[in-house]
């Protein structure tokens, strides 16, 4: 058989081009289906990591360690202690790369024109800064300079609905471990600007120890998070950071925090692979055709081929070899198509006019198609392995021709 | 029948294998063209009513600048009187005063800023689904005067139930302190999580007196009959309102412009994928038809030779390919029609929608639609397209020289 | 020894509504490097009784050896493979694979027998030259005069050195000229290699040729006699 190999494979390549206006436009047709299933699952890929993104940034680190209730009960009440002992350790070392203790509870802004329900976060910038939770972008002032400093970070959008702005004095109230109202009055340092404007409208940023000590929650904090630089990755290593973190603590990595992200990454390649063997079977009805007719056309052939004693194994093989060929080139031109028109696209597309409805998913106002060699790769099974599949019944219909008949075929 | 007509047919069925895969390769992309356009255009009729009618309505009325800065001072005068004086207008179905504001509220454990919504309980009901999903206890009456219903979140949150006080501290739309206590009355849960976690509403009069508001409110909700209808309410009600009080009329495309750009950026995406589709039908058809020409080549000779012009060589087969498509476009449309029929009847669903759905206000299963445009519109693109696509075979035979024809091989 | 043993051969057709008996109770023996022409109108049966020693076609009932081998009941495969190792064919036309030139028809078959590339190439160009075809190897066959088609042909037939080769109806489609060179062709490569033929014809010079004449009507053998074969190049 291995002997054999060369020779069908000199007959399917020159069979293939014996009728070449038709090998080129099944060529063209599986080339634009494949570019098609790699340009589509560029985009979603695109789409999902960045919600995923976008999803990680509103809920920073991979991993979260809370109180036991707090998650249901987001209150200062349902606080832990900062990471002492195994849990420090922990954290400490790799692959956690960074870590940092917060403070984070409902509250409510004021300004002398309006109040918001916010979502304030009491924050160590030094410690926050290496794990991304920090805004990306600040359009005024400055951001806090330490955990101790006493002024406000807060987003452009709430500033232009509180009318409030840079170095104007507002007021936080927020509950203590009591029940009683805590406020403070403190003055606006710095406005950031974020992807989403729900973000903008819902953070606001204040030094950690000037947030325990106006909610008299001492040492305490609300929530440690922690990054490994992954966040593919993350079930390999959160499970230590649990057993370190002990039965009073509750850790949760980010595909529980936010099940709709898990979800939209598991989907993706379900998606992806839908969309191909969809493609595919608009595909494969042209590509059955073009062997039916290969084969019909040369019947005779065949019989004299099987007259000298060519088994019908090694016709099978070569009607197989001729669709093999065809759907390689295939795929070589749709790989490159897809790789010539989404490399420069991976910079971002634009898609500010849709921005809105994007936002409903979590995304921002550019879309990064992302070319992974995962979906290159899939696209390439699906098409090779259906692509046989579908010939095995043009091939078979060859392999079982009866040459006395085939050879007397007019 | 026309002769040309039945040589045609006759034509189409010289490979009957192949014509059967070329029909097949239409049917099936007309199939799903069918059945995801019916999809499609069914969700996004569900989508943009689950999204209005939980609260939003078709439209409001707002002083300008409302909807993007939210001040408490950019409110509607006379409310009640002005929502009132709109249920008059033909084509509104119903209309309801609304207020907000943000408040700290406040139960013997806990404390949130939360979003209050003034409501005016008798016609609340009528322009939001909201108040029909009360899980306990009961929604506000026209004669409440401090009662409040809670999302179940919120009310979980604040570890309150009906009986409960609640009290709020804001600030009143003068500037000043605002504070009240009001009574749990009522629990809704909607099963959407940000609404759970959001809602809190309250009656109009006594918001209007704890926030300083007068007969203010800052919103008129309205309904129409139908979606088709809103352009036509908009123009209605611009003339209707008072002038000189810089009210705004508002569609739901502006109050949420989100839905209608989720809309486009969905269907964007879809068409690309039908775009594809269709051009490699028209790959498919583009083979079969240059093909079924190559191989008569000689027979075409000798028609020419006897006399028969080329172009109607060229209409001839475009004539094949009409009949192809024709075959493609109804057994296309039968097969899609029922199985999107079936599928309408039984609903379906696939991983991971439960949470997407959740998101655009869906519900957990898809109940495609079918309408003359879902089934028409797909399967008559392929059909121009496969048309289209025989042009280039069809025009190649006006070349055709009946000598040179009847030597090839 | 005998090279063809037939014994009782039966094969039926339908045509239609008509049963056509192409092989009615065919016993026949031929001997090793014999040359014999099987005559006889057409649909006498000639071509059946040929694809049926050539393993090419299986009698409804009856038996075949070739070699020594039994034929007449092997698998698809099996067929292929006694084909391919003990039986060397000629065909009236369409004898050549078109998209391979001449030498790579010839190497063909050994190619599929599993022969090293080498060894191949070798052959091949012998046996093109033998059957005068030097010169010529990288021709299509499309660029070959039907003579010249037969002889790549035969050449194919040849290589593998099997014991018998099959011609149906070899020099149909050829002028007279080629026709007899193809002939003398056969006859010697029947003298110098020993190589039984058996050649189905209905032209009466190509009968000349033969040691023994075998005709054949309505599937039936009814006449089967030696004769004294013409001359070369006579």
């Amino acid at each position: 058989m291995r002997r054999v190999v060369p020779v069908l494979a000199i007959l399917a390549w020159r069979n293939l081009w014996r009728n070449y206006r038709r090998t080129l436009i099944m060529l063209l047709a599986i080339g634009l289906g494949v570019w098609a299933m790699i340009f589509m699952a560029a985009v979603m890929r695109g789409m999902t990591d960045e919600m995923v993104r976008n999803g990680l940034h509103t809920l920073p680190g991979e991993v979260q360690i809370h109180q036991r209730d707090y998650r249901r009960d987001p209150s200062v009440v349902n606080s832990m202690a900062p990471p002492s002992g195994a849990l420090l350790q922990a954290l400490q070392q790799p692959p956690v790369v960074a870590w940092a203790a917060r403070v984070r509870v409902p509250a409510v802004l004021a300004s002398e024109r309006g109040s918001r329900g916010v979502t304030l976060l009491g924050v160590d910038p030094q410690a926050e800064a290496p794990l991304g939770s920090l805004p990306q972008e600040l359009v005024a002032g400055r951001f806090l300079s330490g955990a101790d400093d006493r002024g406000l970070v807060l987003g452009a959008s709430l500033a232009r609905r509180l009318e409030t702005g840079l170095g104007k004095r507002v007021v936080i109230m927020s509950q203590d471990p009591h029940n009683n109202v805590a406020d403070r009055g403190a003055r606006v340092v710095g406005i950031y600007r974020a992807r989403l404007s729900g973000t903008e409208e819902r953070f606001l940023y204040a030094g950690r120890s000037v947030v325990q000590d106006m909610l008299g929650m001492g040492g305490a904090v609300s929530e440690v998070a922690a990054s490994a630089g992954d966040y593919r990755h993350v079930a390999a290593w959160y499970p230590r950071i649990a057993a370190a973190a002990g039965a009073d603590l509750e850790v949760v990595s980010w595909t529980e925090l936010d099940p709709f992200l898990d979800t939209m990454l598991g989907v993706q390649d379900g998606f992806s692979l839908v969309f191909m063997v969809v493609i595919f079977l608009a595909l494969s009805f042209g590509l059955i055709n073009t062997l039916v007719m290969a084969v019909f056309e040369r019947i005779r052939e065949i019989g004299l081929m099987q007259a000298l004693g060519m088994r019908p194994r090694l016709i099978l093989a070569q009607i197989l070899l001729e669709s093999l060929f065809l759907l390689v080139l295939g795929l070589a031109a749709g790989n490159l198509l897809a790789l010539l028109s989404i490399v420069p696209l991976e910079s971002g597309i634009d898609i500010s006019g849709v921005a809105l409805g994007m936002e409903m998913m979590g995304m921002g106002n550019t879309l990064y198609p992302v070319l992974a060699l995962r979906d290159m790769l899939m696209s390439t099974g699906v098409v090779v392995t259906l692509g046989l599949l579908a010939s095995l019944l043009p091939a078979w219909r060859a392999a079982r021709l009866d040459p006395v008949r085939a050879l007397n075929t007019t | 029948m026309n002769v040309t007509w039945l040589l045609a047919w006759r034509n189409l069925w010289r490979h009957r294998r192949r014509t059967w895969l070329t029909v097949g390769a239409m049917v099936f992309c007309n199939v799903l063209l069918v059945f995801l356009i019916s999809l499609q255009l069914g969700s996004y009729q569900m989508m943009i009513d689950g999204t209005l009618s939980a609260f939003t309505g078709h439209i409001q009325i707002q002083h300008r600048g409302y909807l993007q800065d939210q001040r408490m001072r950019q409110s509607v005068p006379d409310a009640a009187l002005l929502a009132q004086r709109l249920r008059e207008v033909p084509v509104v179905d119903s209309a309801a005063a609304r207020a907000e504001a943000f408040a700290l509220a406040s139960s013997e454990e806990r404390s949130f800023g939360v979003l209050l919504t003034a409501v005016q309980p008798h016609y609340e009901p009528r322009v939001s689904t909201l108040p029909d999903m009360i899980s306990q206890g009961r929604y506000l009456r026209a004669s409440d005067a401090h009662e409040i219903v809670l999302g179940s979140l919120l009310a979980r949150n604040l570890k309150v139930g009906p009986g409960d006080e609640v009290t709020f501290l804001g600030s009143a739309r003068d500037g000043s302190f605002a504070a009240a206590v009001a009574t749990v009355v009522g629990i809704v849960h909607s099963g959407m999580d940000d609404v759970d976690r959001n809602l809190a509403q309250v009656p109009l009069g006594w918001f209007q007196r704890v926030f300083a508001m007068g007969d203010r409110g800052h919103a008129i909700v309205l309904r129409v009959h139908h979606l088709d209808q809103v352009d036509a309410a908009v123009a209605a009600l611009r003339a209707a309102l008072p002038a000189g009080e810089s009210l705004v009329v508002l569609d739901w495309e502006t109050l949420q412009p989100g839905l209608r750009q989720a809309i486009t950026s969905d269907m964007a995406s879809a068409w690309f994928m039908y775009a594809v589709l269709i051009v490699l039908v028209a790959f498919s058809v583009l083979n079969t038809q240059l093909m079924s020409v190559l191989e008569r080549t000689r027979e075409f000779g000798v028609m020419l030779a006897l006399g028969m012009r080329p172009s109607r060589l060229a209409r001839l087969v475009a004539m094949e390919t009409g009949l192809l498509g024709l075959l493609g476009l109804v057994l296309g449309i039968a097969l899609g029609a029922l199985l999107t029929a079936y599928l309408g009847h039984v609903g379906f669903t696939y991983p991971g929608m439960d949470d997407m759905a959740a998101r655009f206000h869906l519900p957990a299963r898809m109940y495609p639609r079918v309408s003359l445009l879902s089934l028409c519109w797909g399967p008559a693109t392929v059909f121009v397209g496969a048309m289209l696509a025989a042009l280039y075979p069809a025009l190649r035979l006006l070349r055709l020289r009946p000598v040179a024809a009847m030597r090839a091989a | 020894m005998s090279s063809i043993s037939c014994h009782n051969l039966c094969k039926t057709f339908r045509q239609g509504d008509e049963v056509i008996t192409a092989l009615d109770r065919v016993c026949l023996d031929i001997d090793e490097g014999e040359f014999v022409c099987l005559s006889g109108p057409s649909g006498s049966g000639k071509t059946t009784l040929l694809n049926a020693v050539g393993a090419l076609d299986s009698p409804d009932s009856g038996a075949i050896t070739v070699g020594g081998r039994r034929v007449d009941n092997l698998s698809r495969s099996a067929q292929a493979d006694m084909r391919l190792h003990h039986i060397g064919f000629v065909f009236q036309a369409f004898n050549l694979i078109p998209v391979l030139s001449a030498r790579e028809n010839v190497e063909f078959v050994m190619q599929v027998q599993g022969v090293p590339a080498a060894r191949r190439r070798q052959v091949a160009d012998q046996v093109l030259a033998e059957v005068g075809m030097a010169g010529l190897e990288r021709r299509r066959p499309a660029q070959l005069s039907g003579g010249q088609q037969q002889r790549v042909a035969v050449a194919r037939a040849i290589a593998s050195k099997p014991a018998l080769v099959l011609a149906d109806e070899p020099t149909a489609n050829l002028d007279s000229s080629s026709a007899a060179q193809l002939m003398d062709l056969f006859v010697t490569l029947n003298a110098e290699r020993g190589i039984t033929f058996v050649i189905s014809t209905h032209d009466a010079r190509v009968m000349a040729y033969a040691g023994r004449l075998i005709k054949m009507r309505d599937g039936m053998i009814v006449a089967d006699e030696p004769q004294q074969p013409r001359a070369m190049g006579a």
